[in-house]
């Protein structure tokens, strides 16, 4: 019977999983991502396989995590790795074909002197409203009314009623539409009645009407773009229309594309990129180091001392140290520098320096690596207070009977075993103060900045530079920024390999 | 897992601040996420909305607004509903700019946006607003200032209904008249800190890394700035004059000022609105965003243009809100009709003036509200003459080192000549590279 019941919730769950991996499918191809629907319903069949029949039994146990795994951490790394390899970015985030129609699309322009109508679109009655052919019935601004088809404008007087504004409510022959039927009809958004010379009257809104020209002609034949108001000539050369004769601007609308290594060649030989990335990188070592041992030194200093058998109350003070930790980091990193404000600040006010905080690049480095301290020792403290705990008595006493001093016990017995314990936590906290964005970008913004170069700061992180690259500062370079995530991971990656591999050699101690 | 959850709640929070405007600074200028670029057209974004709207699928006309002025289009949304029968939804996006453009991307925009006439560059860059067609009756009824706003390479992209800029804040207890001239302006500080009635002559944004939108005015006074304009009134984004001898004369000025105290890099978004509200500071140069809080602190103020210095006349930067149609809007029909036939109305041009106090820019709404609201008046008086903010992309390239080296001169870390030239040297090379 448990049997009986076990098979009816092993199958309930694989239809439940079933059905949420085609309820995605639905969702994605009514998006048309068709790649991400065949992934999806791979994942569907995949589950189908190993939790149905009785083979693979290792994978299911390690197959949810390996989707996970795939899924928010593989994935954004080849996508980043993918973008690294284009010029996506803010001017630069369209199709070429899209820029195109954009350029062509804006460059509409009202035709001089031309009237201004007011506008009702109709189809012809007993048509239907959502498919039959449009036609515009339109007031110019002396009252005369006309209806304009794809052919051209003619004259309407046949029972025409018009509102107090000149908008036809009803014409002999036609149906007028209603704002929603107007607005359902996309058809609309391109339609147009031809009028002299090219241009035509479009549609604003849903009641009047304009008799626009667009001064821009793409050829496809030469690749050009040419503006009959100016003459000017435009062709393609880095993803953007330059002007022919090379006078003047670009055109805005460029398009994305592949771009190659070109991204880490400038990485690697742009002269200002190049001193700056080894300028970062080296603070970027050494702040994390900084910050991982000051704070696990902290950390287990206070952790020693709470963890005296003879201390009262542990408890409370214990709670009291977490605290820190318990107020939201971002909370904390602006509440810092307010404090490191130099005229107005706490710790000038309190310790009666001038010390220039937040605007000398030493000063600002300590400022970060105090306040870092303050965020991160609770951390350490909690990791050290529970794997001291965990470090069994009998060996203490074993070498307090061997005579051993505390500070002796300490070096050769406690040290070795907490390390073995918090050896791959430091690894972490390395990694992740490595990329402590939050910290950086809240107290110094990365500054301060040198003269003549204010995209890299004193205090910036990799990641806070490939932040500025990305989001703001000098126009967004998504695929700079990406190419620089791919550098930073390259970097976190062989520093903790090599980190692991020395923590191996601890766990030999045991 | 700890660091692992620390780090979630670190970015997610990072988010929501960034995204509510940093912590409400206050600077209009132009920009995204840093604090030298940082918006605050949206104040008071809630903190605890961080990710983007998800639009509506019910609703034939959706709108992404801020926090402030949802509240108050949804009103008049309701209406334009029921005239034409269809259902009409606002949405509050913490950040418009970027949200707006990440959602257009993958075809989940909104139909219509409210925000910053500079980001409109940006916007027509990567396709994603639309032109729109106003009629020259229409357009006639705006301020001329507001509607050029409106335009980028010629082309009209949506309909203006606030214009914002800074101007000269005093605090009447401490300083009864409006001060002509810096000079004037400085000497009544600097009787007033003697005095120990004032801690500060002059309250003005500054930070670590400058503003450029505070520095702009100073340059101006001596016809300096950013841009020089082409024939036909646009920003020429290939002539940089952040050290012409005009910019120069004003980065002078900056080293005076700072070297005086009146203008300090400790002075920040942070701490500007406190240090006056305290009531310890006499002059406060900022914008109508700065009010409320003084109001809610008790403070009396009374605003006025800038003053002029070294014998020129500050001007500052002319912010316009507008209404932009998308590009991929899925209703255009709609949204095109709400932003050319509802925008323009007397009454919804007032209704949203009650969301942040900034003056109206169709003229017939800024009459009726000036002739109550004397601030409102004071505003558009100290915007008189101004510039509208570049709208152009290149302006991208201008607020990082313009603010520092705005910054650096203040501190007294550098000589405005040197400073100033390296900024130039920076802003050439990084539009070239844009």
């Amino acid at each position: 019977m448990s049997r009986m019941a076990a098979n009816v919730m092993k199958w309930g769950a694989i239809a439940v999983a079933l059905v949420v991996v085609f309820w995605v499918d639905t969702q994605l191809a009514s998006q048309g991502h068709l790649l991400a629907v065949v992934l999806v319903s791979m994942v569907g069949l995949a589950v189908l396989a190993i939790y149905g029949t009785r083979r693979a039994v290792p994978l299911k146990y390690l197959f949810p995590g390996l989707v996970l795994l795939v899924g928010l951490q593989i994935w954004p790394q080849v996508y980043t790795a993918m973008t690294a390899f284009t010029n996506y970015g803010d001017g630069h985030s369209i199709s070429k074909q899209e820029a195109i129609d954009s350029i062509v699309a804006n460059s509409v322009t009202e035709v001089p002197g031309s009237p201004r109508y007011k506008l009702s679109v109709a189809v012809k009655s007993g048509s239907d409203p959502a498919t039959g052919d449009a036609f515009y019935l339109l007031t110019d601004p002396q009252g005369k009314t006309f209806v304009g088809d794809a052919k051209g404008l003619t004259d309407l007087t046949a029972g025409v009623e018009k509102a107090p504004t000149g908008k036809i409510t009803a014409a002999e022959g036609y149906t007028i539409l209603s704002a929603v039927q107007v607005n359902d009809r996309k058809d609309l958004d391109t339609f147009a009645v031809p009028s002299q010379d090219g241009s035509a009257i479009k549609r604003v809104g849903l009641s009047e009407a304009f008799e626009g020209k667009a001064t821009m002609t793409y050829d496809k034949a030469t690749d050009t773009l040419t503006d009959s108001a100016t003459g000017k000539k435009y062709v393609a050369k880095d993803a953007r229309f330059v002007p022919a004769d090379g006078q003047g601007d670009a055109l805005p609308q460029g398009w994305k594309e592949n771009v190659g290594f070109k991204n880490f060649k400038t990485a690697f030989t742009d002269p200002v990129i190049r001193a700056g990335f080894v300028k970062i990188l080296i603070w970027n070592v050494a702040f994390a180091a900084v910050s991982v041992v000051s704070t696990f030194a902290l950390g287990m200093l206070l952790a020693l001392l709470l963890n005296d058998p003879r201390l009262r109350g542990k408890a409370v003070y214990r709670s009291l140290l977490i605290l820190p930790y318990a107020i939201p980091g971002f909370v904390t990193a602006l509440v810092w520098r307010s404090m490191f404000n130099q005229d107005y600040g706490l710790i000038n006010q309190l310790t009666h320096l001038n010390v220039d905080w937040l605007g000398d690049p030493w000063a600002a480095r300590a400022a970060i690596l105090l306040a870092n301290l303050w965020l991160g020792f609770p951390y350490m403290f909690i990791v050290c207070t529970g794997a001291l705990q965990s470090i069994p008595d009998d060996v203490k006493e074993a070498a307090r009977i061997d005579g051993a001093n505390p500070l002796r016990m300490l070096r050769s017995i406690t040290m070795p075993l907490l390390l073995v314990a918090v050896g791959p936590l430091l690894i972490a906290s390395f990694a992740f103060n490595f990329n402590n964005f939050t910290l950086i970008f809240l107290l110094t913004e990365g500054g301060p900045f040198e003269a003549a170069n204010t995209s890299i700061g004193s205090t910036d992180l990799l990641i806070t530079y490939a932040f500025r690259l990305a989001f703001s500062g000098v126009s967004p370079n998504y695929g700079f920024a990406a190419a620089v995530s791919v550098l930073i991971f390259i970097i976190v990656a062989l520093i903790s390999a090599q980190g692991f591999r020395r923590t191996k050699a601890l766990e030999e101690i045991n | 897992m700890h660091k692992r959850a620390f780090g979630a709640v670190a970015v997610t929070g990072v988010a929501a601040l960034l995204m509510s405007g940093c912590g409400g600074s206050s600077t209009p200028a132009a920009g995204k996420t840093s604090s030298t670029t940082a918006t605050a057209t949206t104040p008071a974004a809630s903190p605890t909305t961080t990710g983007a709207p998800v639009r509506d699928a019910n609703a034939e006309l959706v709108i992404w607004a801020d926090n402030d002025r949802a509240p108050i289009l949804q009103k008049y949304a309701d209406q334009f509903g029921q005239e034409n029968k269809v259902k009409v939804v606002v949405q509050v996006a913490t950040d418009v700019r970027q949200q707006f453009k990440d959602a257009t991307k993958v075809g989940k925009g909104p139909d219509v946006i409210v925000g910053a006439h500079d980001w409109l560059g940006e916007l027509v860059q990567n396709a994603t607003v639309a032109p729109i067609n106003l009629s020259a009756d229409v357009s006639s009824k705006f301020a001329p200032s507001a509607i050029a706003a409106t335009k980028f390479n010629g082309q009209t992209y949506g309909v203006p209904y606030a214009v914002e800029n800074i101007g000269l804040v005093r605090n009447t207890a401490l300083a009864p008249e409006a001060p002509k001239t810096m000079e004037d302006l400085v000497s009544k500080g600097q009787a007033l800190v003697k005095a120990g009635k004032a801690t500060n002559i002059l309250i003005q944004e500054v930070g670590k890394t400058g503003n450029a939108y505070y520095t702009y005015p100073y340059l101006k006074a001596f016809d300096g700035g950013i841009f020089a304009t082409k024939a036909n009134g646009d920003y020429d984004a290939t002539k940089v004059i952040v050290n012409s001898a005009g910019s120069l004369k004003g980065a002078a000025e900056l080293q005076k000022l700072g070297a005086l105290k009146a203008l300090s890099t400790n002075v920040s978004g942070d701490n500007a609105d406190a240090l006056f509200d305290a009531g310890k500071a006499p002059f406060y140069i900022t914008g109508p965003w700065a009010i409320d809080k003084a109001k809610k602190a008790g403070i009396k103020y009374a605003i006025s243009p800038l003053p002029s210095i070294g014998g020129g006349q500050m001007q500052p930067f002319l912010g316009v809100q507008m209404f932009y149609v998308s590009a991929k809007a899925k209703n255009a029909a709609l949204a095109e009709e709400f932003v050319t036939n509802y925008v323009p109305r007397k009454d919804v041009q007032e209704a949203l003036f009650a969301a942040g106090n900034r003056p109206p820019a169709l003229t017939e709404a800024y009459n009726e509200v000036s002739a109550s609201n004397p601030d409102v008046k004071a505003w558009f008086e100290a915007g008189k003459g101004g510039q509208a903010m570049p709208n152009i992309p290149a302006m991208n390239s201008v607020w990082g080192p313009l603010g520092q080296a705005a910054a650096d001169v203040i501190a007294g870390k550098a000589q405005p000549k040197a400073r100033f030239d390296a900024a130039q040297k920076e802003i050439v090379a990084n539009i070239a590279k844009g």
